[in-house]
Order: structure tokens, then sequence, then C-alpha cells
């Protein structure tokens, strides 16, 4: 390990503790032989609002789905909220139960109804009882602006409103950290927007984010700091005014200029 | 411009066509016959000759099984004298019917069988109706719990302690599943609410509800095993099983136990643990690949023979050992198809709100798969009653076994057909139910969850 990777981690073990909700160094992953992740070093704070953007098979989905361990990575440190995350069940548990994830596919459970996805975990997972699980999916649901909606079953819904009912059920395992996965790539344009709302409306809140997508519009708007990757690799980061403003490297010129061109 | 503006506001107001009706002999019984019968000059010089063809073989059969047919006789000889034309001798079948369904069980005992049938039909009517809840308990209850209480009656004699318990706690369910299917129909509230009501903890915790409940049901356990303690049933010995009663009662413990030991065998192969994938996937295909009843006969001939000196081991617990493992082996293929149709995604989004393995596939995965799987479960239950009436090869009286007696028996030697038939109906209407019901589950079950 060289110096500044020691002293990058050194940096992280100190701040785990209070500032910083997610911590990963010199992570690597394989799919196969293809090496997906190159040794990442990322540090992610309480609150932070980060975007993560690249052209496809650049690795920023496994790296989010890293965190939650939807992905093992093979080598290096991810601490989430102080807790590391080996192959250790209970450790994983845990970090699950405190990280929300949204997908792009939207995931619901398709034989649950709307309510029924929102309480199941924290009825399982957190041993609420079914009127408590009951009152909490529906503060959220509203928060989503789709309280009418609980009674029915995913199928029945449009591919936004499903989208805001995975926003909701994450959120009822009242998470640290919300993970997105180009929640809005699968959608209609018109239906874009309402769940953009949402979530600016959750980056409001002060919740820990970390989001996968294209929508720059977002970016723009609140992020805290925009993630390019390509090859495995982070290429660049910065704030967004001084990321869309003055990239620095040709390569997120390259992309910058593909993405905003239309 | 002024001469436009009245064509703008027109044209601003849109007022659909109105529905005209479709053309005729498209619709109602004209149009399904046209359609669908005499649809060209082939067509309909088909549909006429298979008419013809049709009524001939209806006329056949209705002379031999009713114009002709015997229906009082005391042998198969008189049925003969009594009747010039060729016809059915029903007598035989008539004589022999109540061996059909009960086998050599005494006559006086019958009654057992018929309040034990009796008794699960009552406890699966709630799983119809659709205002009873808890259907899940209900649906476990008859499958785990009514066991030990069917056992019993059926072949009585003394019982120990455990199976005391087990009987007490079975004809407290059975009670509990009535009141709690009566309560729902008429106050729209279950037992356990209603439990928790008169108890006064409804004003408490949700998570203290469950107290009173487990009281009440451990007295009423007790109250019961006092109640039937004086009663005991003759013994009657599986020997005497047969007929509709033995194929139902080893299909019934087959079809039970195949569904949940597939389950477990399905998650077998898809285990990431090799030594459990290698041993399912071991088992599954050495029961799917040798015949039914080469299993049989090893369970009951061979496998003895390996057993030490003087145990003996019952000659139908293994054939229903055989036909379990049989049936669980196929069962399992089934429900790895089921689970291959659940998309990744289903997985990922359960583990990612934090389930366990065993929730998610509780919870998550197993209701979607099962969904999927109806169709083919119910085939392979249904031919998994048919199945069993390989067991009279090994000399085991199940329907088939008391089938072939009818001819052994002296009076009615040689009598085949009419037998054979009455078979054919018994389990035409056994696997139809079947079938009915898996088309009403897959009908409930697949409501609002797709578009």
């Amino acid at each position: 390990m060289s110096l500044e990777a020691e002293k990058h981690t050194d940096q992280l073990k100190s701040a785990a503790s209070d500032e910083v909700a997610i911590a990963m160094s010199k992570v690597n992953k394989w799919f196969g032989d293809f090496h997906v992740l190159k040794d990442i070093d990322l540090s992610v704070f309480k609150g932070e609002r980060i975007v993560i953007c690249g052209p496809s098979g650049s690795g920023k989905s496994t790296l989010i789905r890293c965190i939650n361990r939807l992905e093992e990575h093979q080598n290096g440190d991810i601490i989430v909220n102080g807790t590391t995350l080996d192959s250790n069940l209970k450790n994983i548990h845990a970090i699950r139960s405190d990280v929300g994830m949204v997908f792009q596919s939207f995931n619901l459970f398709p034989h649950l109804t709307v309510l029924e996805n929102c309480t199941l975990a924290p009825i399982w997972v957190k041993n609420f009882t079914k009127s408590e699980a009951e009152a909490t999916a529906m503060e959220y649901l509203e928060r989503v602006k789709i309280p009418e909606q609980a009674a029915k079953y995913p199928g029945q819904l449009s591919g936004g409103q499903q989208q805001r009912v995975a926003i909701a059920r994450s959120l009822c395992m009242n998470p640290q950290v919300m993970l997105f996965d180009e929640p809005t790539s699968a959608l209609d344009p018109e239906m874009i927007s309402e769940v953009l709302d949402v979530m600016f409306e959750l980056a409001e809140t002060g919740m820990t984010m970390l989001c996968v997508t294209h929508e720059m519009g977002f970016a723009k708007r609140v992020a805290d700091r925009v993630i390019f990757m390509d090859f495995g690799e982070i290429v660049e980061q910065n704030t967004p005014e001084e990321f869309f403003e003055n990239p620095k490297l040709d390569r997120t010129k390259l992309f910058l200029s593909q993405i905003l061109s239309h | 411009m002024t001469d436009l503006a009245p064509d703008l506001d027109q044209g601003s107001k849109f007022t659909p066509k109105p529905d005209l009706p479709p053309p005729p002999n498209t619709t109602g019984v004209s149009g399904w016959l046209r359609y669908n019968l005499f649809n060209g000059v082939f067509n309909s010089v088909l549909t006429i000759l298979s008419i013809i063809a049709i009524l001939f073989l209806v006329k056949a059969f209705y002379e031999w099984a009713f114009v002709n047919a015997i229906w009082e006789a005391s042998s198969r000889d008189e049925c003969r004298i009594s009747s010039t034309e060729i016809g059915t001798c029903w007598a035989g079948v008539n004589v022999w019917f109540t061996r059909f369904i009960y086998g050599r069980y005494a006559d006086a005992e019958i009654w057992r069988i018929n309040l034990a049938f009796i008794i699960f039909i009552i406890w699966m009517i709630p799983l119809w109706l659709p205002k009873v809840t808890s259907k899940i308990f209900i649906g476990l209850s008859a499958v785990l719990i009514y066991p030990f209480l069917a056992g019993y009656m059926f072949s009585g004699g003394e019982r120990g302690w455990f199976m005391e318990v087990m009987i007490a706690f079975s004809l407290t369910c059975f009670l509990f599943v009535v009141i709690h299917a009566l309560l729902c129909l008429m106050t729209g509230l279950g037992l356990y609410r209603w439990i928790v009501k008169i108890s006064g903890f409804s004003k408490k915790n949700e998570r203290q509800h469950k107290y009173p409940v487990i009281v009440v049901t451990l007295l009423s356990v007790v109250a019961v095993a006092f109640l039937i303690d004086d009663i005991t049933f003759k013994y009657m010995s599986n020997n005497l099983w047969g007929g509709l009663f033995l194929t139902l009662v080893i299909s019934g413990i087959a079809i039970a136990s195949a569904l949940p030991a597939g389950i477990i065998l399905a998650l077998g192969r898809r285990s990431k643990m090799a030594v459990i994938r290698v041993l399912c996937v071991a088992f599954i295909e050495l029961f799917r690949s040798v015949p039914l009843i080469t299993i049989l006969f090893m369970a009951t001939t061979m496998f003895p023979l390996f057993l030490p000196g003087g145990m003996v081991i019952n000659k139908l617990a293994s054939a229903i050992v055989a036909v379990c493992l049989f049936a669980a082996a196929y069962m399992a293929e089934v429900v790895r198809g089921g689970l291959q149709a659940i998309p990744k995604g289903q997985y990922e989004a359960a583990e990612a709100v934090g389930l366990t393995y065993w929730q998610a596939t509780v919870l998550i995965v197993m209701p979607q798969a099962l969904k999927f799987m109806i169709p083919n479960i119910v085939g392979n239950f249904m031919g998994l009653l048919k199945d069993t009436t390989l067991v009279s090869i090994i000399g085991l009286y199940d329907l088939l076994g008391m089938i072939n007696a009818v001819s052994h028996d002296p009076k009615w030697i040689g009598l085949h057909h009419e037998p054979l038939f009455t078979a054919a109906v018994l389990f035409f209407i056994g696997c139809f139910a079947m079938s009915k019901y898996s088309q009403h589950l897959e009908r409930s079950l697949g409501a609002g969850s797709h578009r």
C-alpha cells in the first residue's frame, strides 16, 4: 500500500465515527476476468448528495451495489456507518437495514399491495407491529404523494408511481443512506419529473444520497459532488458548478459534450 | 374570418360516433355455431358426420350401461341368464361397492372413515369462503395437524400420551377453524380478534395480544384431552385398509409431503453450498430415473432384507415412504422451474431491504413462484393419485386391488369391465375436482398482481 493510500485509510478511520457515512478504500472487484472496479477510494459524508455518472459499463452501478453487498467486492475495505462490510451475515444485514436502495426496474413485489410492499421489511426486519408499520408506511406514501394507491397492486400503477412506491418502501426502513441506481432510466419522459420531485424533496431533508443517473439537471440542482467514472475508475470528481463549467480532463469533456449536446 | 369562426367552434367540440350493433350472425349462439361448426361446406359435412358418430356411440353405451343392465343378482351366472342382450352386470359392482370404497375394513367401523373425511372437508371449506381470514393457518393446520386425528380414527387402539395430546390439539384446531369461520362470516372479525377483544387485551400493545390466545388454546387442548380420555376406538390393523380409502390415504400423504419436500430439494439444488447441492441433485436424479414400481419393490421386499433380524417394517408404511420420495423428486423439478421464473430483481430487492435468505424465500420468492407452478403441481398431484394404483402390484388392496379382487371372487369370477368402469369414474371425479380447484386457485391468486 502506498504512503498516500495509507494516509487516506487513516483519515477515513479517524473520521469513520461521526461525519463519514460510507468509506471505501482500495476497493477492487472483478466479474470473472473483467476488472470492474479499480482501486476505488471514496468517502461519503453524512448528509452529502453525490451523483455518479459515466458511460455504460464504467462500473457505476457495481460501485453502489457493492455498498449494500448486492455485489461482493474482492478486496479493499468498505465501512458503512462504522460497520465493516465483510462476509459476516450479521454485518451485512445491519448495513442493509440502514441503507435503502432504489432500482432502475423498481423491483416492487408484485404479489403484495403497495401498503404491504412498504410494511413487509419493517415488520420482519425491524419487528414493528402491523399497525406501527402501516402508520409509518402511510406517512411515507403521503410524502411520495400516492397515499390513495395504498390498496392497489404494483401492476396497476404507472412506472412513475411504482418508482415512488419503491422510494417509500426504502424510506420505511428509516435508512441513513439512500442508493439510487438509475431511478429514472426505465421511465417514460413525462414520468421522470414526478420521481425527480420526490428525490429533490428527499434531498432537502438532509438524507445522504448516492445517485447513479444521467439527469444532469438533477445533478446541478441537488448534488454536493459529481463523480465521473470510466473503466472502473473514478476519473474526476468535483462540485457540480466546477464539474460542468470547467471539466479538467479531456475524457470528461467528451462525455459531457455527448450527454449535453441535445 | 367571420365565416371561419363557427367552423372552429364546431371543430373544438368532439362528439364520438354512436356505437352500432355488430353484423348479424357474428355473436350469440348462431354466430358461435357458424364460426366453429358450419364454417364452409367441408366443415359442415364433418360436423354432421361427427354428430352421427357421437349419437351412435352414446346410444350403444346407453343400451349397454342402462337398458340391458342387470342391477340385482347374486352371481355373475345369474346376470347372464336373466339378460338376453349383452349388457352390464352392475349387480356385481353393487354388491362389492362398499368394498371398493373401504376395502376389508369392518362394516361396523366404517363410520370412522366417513367421519374423518367429513371433518377434513369441513376443515377445508373455509379456504373457499372469501370472507374468512387467516387462510394460511387453516390450510397449514389441515395438512400438519389433521393427520394425527385421521390416523387415530382410521387405526384406533390404545394411544400413548403423545397421540393423546396431538389428537386433543387436532380436535381443538378443528373446533377453532369452525368457530373462526363462523365468526368471520357473521361478524367479520376472526376468532383471534374476538379472543383479544373479550379478554380486554385490545387496549394493550399489539405485541401482547398473543398471550390470551395462547392461554385459551392451551386450556381448550387440556379440556378436550379430558373429554376424549375415555373414548377409544377398536383397533383396525392397516392390512384391513383398502379400496378408494387406501388410495386416498396413500396419495393424500404423498401429496401433502411432496410439496414441502420438493421445495426443500429445489432450494437445495440451487444452494451455493456444494455439498447440499450435490446431495439434492443426486437424490432427485436417482428417484426420477427409476420407475415407481421398482422403488415400491425395493422398499417392500429388498429393504427389509438389509434390516437386522426380527425387525419388521409395515408394508403400507414402506409403500407410503416410497411413493413420497418418488413424488418429492418430481415435485422438486416443478418447483425449480417455478423458481427460475422469478426475476433476479426480486431477490435483490428483498436483500436490499434487509430480509434474510429464508424470509426472502418464504415471503417474496415462493408465493410468486408457486403461482406459476400451480398447473404443473396439480398435474403432478393428479399423476400421483393415479400412480398410487401401482401399490396393488405389491399386494396392497387399494381401489385397483379391490377391483381385481372382484374378478377372483368365485361368484363374480371374470367380472372386469364394470368394476374397471366404476374405478374410472371414481378417478375421474377425483382428478377433475383437483383440476377445477387448481383453476380456481390460479384465478384467485392471479387477481390484481399482474396488469
